[in-house]
Formats: C-alpha cells, structure tokens, sequence
C-alpha cells in the first residue's frame, strides 16, 4: 500500500458521554477505491463514517481524539474549515433524503449555496451530475417534478447527484442501499463502481454481500475497535482474525 | 442456533467421505486386479461410475449452497474445496479402471511380464497409501497427515522416472508387456498426483493458503 492516501485516520476514538463508540482506530483510505466498513450493529460503522467529515461534532457530548487526514491535513483542526470540508467530503444517508424540491433544484442546490447562479452554469451541472448519478434517462424530460415523486432508488442517486454537484473528493455513504429493492441496490452498487473513477468512496454497509461485491478494501469493526482491514478478496476468502471469519459467516452478530 | 448452510455443508461433508471410502476401494481393487489377477473389473469400473455420479452430486449442491448462501471464508474454501477433492476422486476411480480396462484389453499374464528393476509393488504401496491419507486429511482436516504427501508424491514421481527409463531399454519382455507396464506406471503416478491435490484442498480450506505438494 505504497500508494498516497486520500484519508487516513490516527487513533480515532469517539465518546458520546460515558460510551465510547470508537477506540483508537486507525484506518487508511486509498484514493479512488471503494473502502468498506463492516461490522454488527453498534459497532461504531457510522459514528466512524460520520467522523470522516465531522458530523458527530453536532451531537453535543460528543468527544473526539485522535486524527482524522484528508489529504495530510487534519479535518479536526481548528483552523480547517468545515465549509470546505462538507465540500470535498459528500455523504449519503440510509434513506434517501431529497429536498420538497424540484429534481432540478435538489442538485442545483449546493452550487447555488456555493455562490453559483448562472443559469447556464447551472444547467450544465445539473445534466452532468444527474447523468454522473445514471439518473438522466430517466428524468430528463421531468427536471421541474418534484423529487419526492421519484422512486426510493431513483430518491437514493438523486441524493449522489446532488452530492456530486458540489465536486466532492471523497463519497461517504452510511447504508445506501438498506431501503432499496434489490434492482435499484444494483443500480447503486454499479454506480459506486464507476465513480471511483474519479471519487474515493468509503461505505458502511450491513450486507456483507454487498461490501463483497462493491468494495476494494473491507475493514471490520467490532465493539468500537477495528479488528480486521485488508483487501476484500483476502477478508472474504481468507480473514485472518476469528472474529472476522464467524461474524462474517454468520456465526454470530 | 445452526446456521442454515451447516445442514448443507454436513450433506457435502457425508457425501465426500463416502467418495473417499469408495476411492480408496476402488484403487485397491484395481491394483489387485492387475497385480494379483482379481477378476473384478466390473466392480471397479461401477466403482469409477459411482464416483463419477457422486463427484456430479457434489457439484451440483455445492452450486445450490454457493446461490442460496453466498458463503464467504472458510465456507467458501470448503465449498470450493470439496468440488475440487470429488473431481480429484473420481479422476483416480477413472484411472482404477483404466488400469483394468488395460489389464483387460490386453490380455496379459503379468507373470510373463515381471521385470525386477521396476518397482511396483512398491509404488503401488505407496500410492495406495497416499490415497488413504488423502482421504484421512479429508476426514479429519489434518494439515499435518496432508503435508505428508507431498514426500511420497516426490518418491512416486522418481519410481516413475526410473520405471520410464528402464521401460525405454532393450528389454526381454513383449511389447505388450511394455505397454502394460508403462500405462501402469503411468495410472500410479496420476492417481498419486491426485492424492496430493487433495492435500492442497486440505490445507487450503484450513489455512487459506495455497500451497503445491508436488
């Protein structure tokens, strides 16, 4: 792994009052890989996604230690803007959040925010994200729909689309697939596939099938602690640790 | 709780050692029919179709627990494994009855054909021993019993070797007795390679290591 990392985590831990969610994990995010976090629930899979671009700052006894790098430089500085941070550091959630929006304005959004109002810059991105997002043939000739009209699978890459617009460098994305059916969860799976063409995506996922078939590098967390990171192949085939071969053989979790 | 694919994997698990036991039943027969005049060549090749069968048996639950569970870590390396190992037994049944099929076709006295220097006695000792081994690392998951092939497979392989050797010098025997000799020979060192990917599969379903005892 003599590659440059795009994140990189340094004894990360997250409390939450008394409970301490994350213990000391230190993780390595390659750029324009898919990086899988497995694990049973409370094992801190999305407290960890969530710290990647600082969302757990908004719960307030949250405490966090350690680092947390994006590009050699560390998020939780005080000097790091966090403005910039939600900028190159997308997310995307469990259930598919669109603005009552038009399906236009949900992506045109975050440009706007970002000071862009030219009404043909703006078309541009629109088209350029929602065909990112494979959405375009789909609702090409409806931009003015509202996006609440949309299926949930088509809700879910609205939601890339738009997080797209705003060119992040890395994709966050906490069980993007857990309220779909299983067409549209390929739909996705084969999206996040090609957008490691120029994205680095870290996923969360309960479907350990799922993180078999999506991701280049699994790592799997138990009780807060990272226990096993490797290649996919290697933890799928071959994991090293116990824990890792029963829960992901179904012997427990 | 038992997870749903144990009950599957258990199925596999019986029907391979049945192929084992029925392998190694198999090779002894053949041996015998050739080397101590045995008539039981129909026996052996209903052996060999018998092992065919399972081998298919085999193949087609293992896709059946591969669609329903997608089975990751050490159940896909057995899973993967096992397919492997019931090629590997029906592949020695297959060479079981080749060596009477020969024995058979050409209608020798093995009496007429005993040239001292080729060791078969020894080789087929020692390969019958390896496919009992095999099938014991099987049973057992013995990573130990199935590195222990991989010596024998080096001897086998410089019996056969020196057999070829003298099998190509001026010899006062037919060539028919040649011929039979030679694919004799021939069948011992398959069916020995075969044991020795089986011990591969061994290891490999344990450690998830691959590993080459040849």
């Amino acid at each position: 792994m003599a590659d440059a990392l795009k994140m990189e985590t340094k004894e990360l831990s997250v409390s939450f009052g008394d409970v301490q969610a994350i213990k000391k994990i230190s993780l390595r995010i390659l750029p324009n890989k898919v990086t899988a976090v497995i694990g049973p629930s409370g094992c801190g899979k999305s407290t960890f996604i969530k710290s990647l671009n600082r969302m757990n700052e908004l719960v307030p006894n949250a405490r966090i230690t350690g680092e947390v790098l994006l590009d050699g430089e560390n998020i939780y500085n005080r000097s790091y803007d966090v403005t910039i941070l939600r900028m190159k550091v997308g997310m995307i959630f469990q259930k598919p959040n669109p603005f009552p929006k038009s399906i236009y304005d949900n992506v045109a959004y975050g440009p706007r925010i970002h000071g862009i109002h030219d009404k043909n810059r703006l078309d541009k991105i629109v088209v350029e994200n929602l065909k990112k997002a494979v959405l375009w043939n789909e609702v090409s000739d409806r931009l003015g729909a509202s996006a609440m009209d949309l299926s949930g699978g088509q809700q879910q890459r609205l939601c890339i689309a738009r997080a797209l617009a705003v060119e992040p460098e890395v994709i966050l994305m906490d069980e993007p697939c857990s309220a779909l059916d299983p067409l549209a969860t390929a739909k996705i799976e084969s999206l996040i596939r090609a957008l490691i063409e120029d994205y680095t995506v870290v996923i969360v996922t309960h479907n350990m099938q799922q993180a078999a078939r999506v991701s280049d590098f699994t790592a799997f967390l138990y009780l807060g602690e990272l226990i096993e990171y490797g290649n996919t192949r290697s933890v799928f085939e071959n994991p090293q640790n116990k824990l890792t071969e029963n829960y992901i053989t179904g012997k427990f979790g | 709780m038992s997870r749903l694919i144990d009950i599957g994997l258990e199925r596999l698990s019986n029907i391979l050692y049945k192929m084992g036991d029925l392998a190694k039943e198999t090779v002894s027969l053949s041996f015998d029919c050739y080397t101590k005049k045995v008539e039981d060549h129909a026996k052996v090749q209903l052996g060999s179709q018998n092992l065919v069968f399972l081998s298919e048996t085999i193949e087609d639950q293992a896709v059946e627990l591969i669609a329903r569970y997608q089975p990751v870590a050490s159940d896909l390396r057995t899973i993967k494994s096992y397919m492997k190992i019931a090629y590997d037994y029906s592949r020695c049944g297959r060479y079981a009855w080749d060596i009477t099929f020969t024995h058979k076709r050409l209608n020798i006295d093995l009496a007429d054909c005993k040239l001292p220097e080729l060791p078969l006695d020894e080789m087929s000792e020692k390969v019958l021993e390896m496919v009992d081994k095999s099938v014991e690392a099987v049973r057992k998951h013995d990573i130990d019993l199935a590195q222990t092939l991989s010596k024998m497979e080096q001897e086998i392989d410089d019996m056969y070797i020196k057999s070829l050797d003298k099998l190509t010098e001026p010899l006062p025997i037919s060539a028919k007795c040649v011929v039979a000799n030679l694919l004799f020979v021939r069948h011992l060192e398959r069916i020995a390679d075969h044991a020795s990917y089986i011990g591969e599969a061994v290891i490999y379903i344990v450690t998830g290591e691959r590993v080459i005892l040849r």
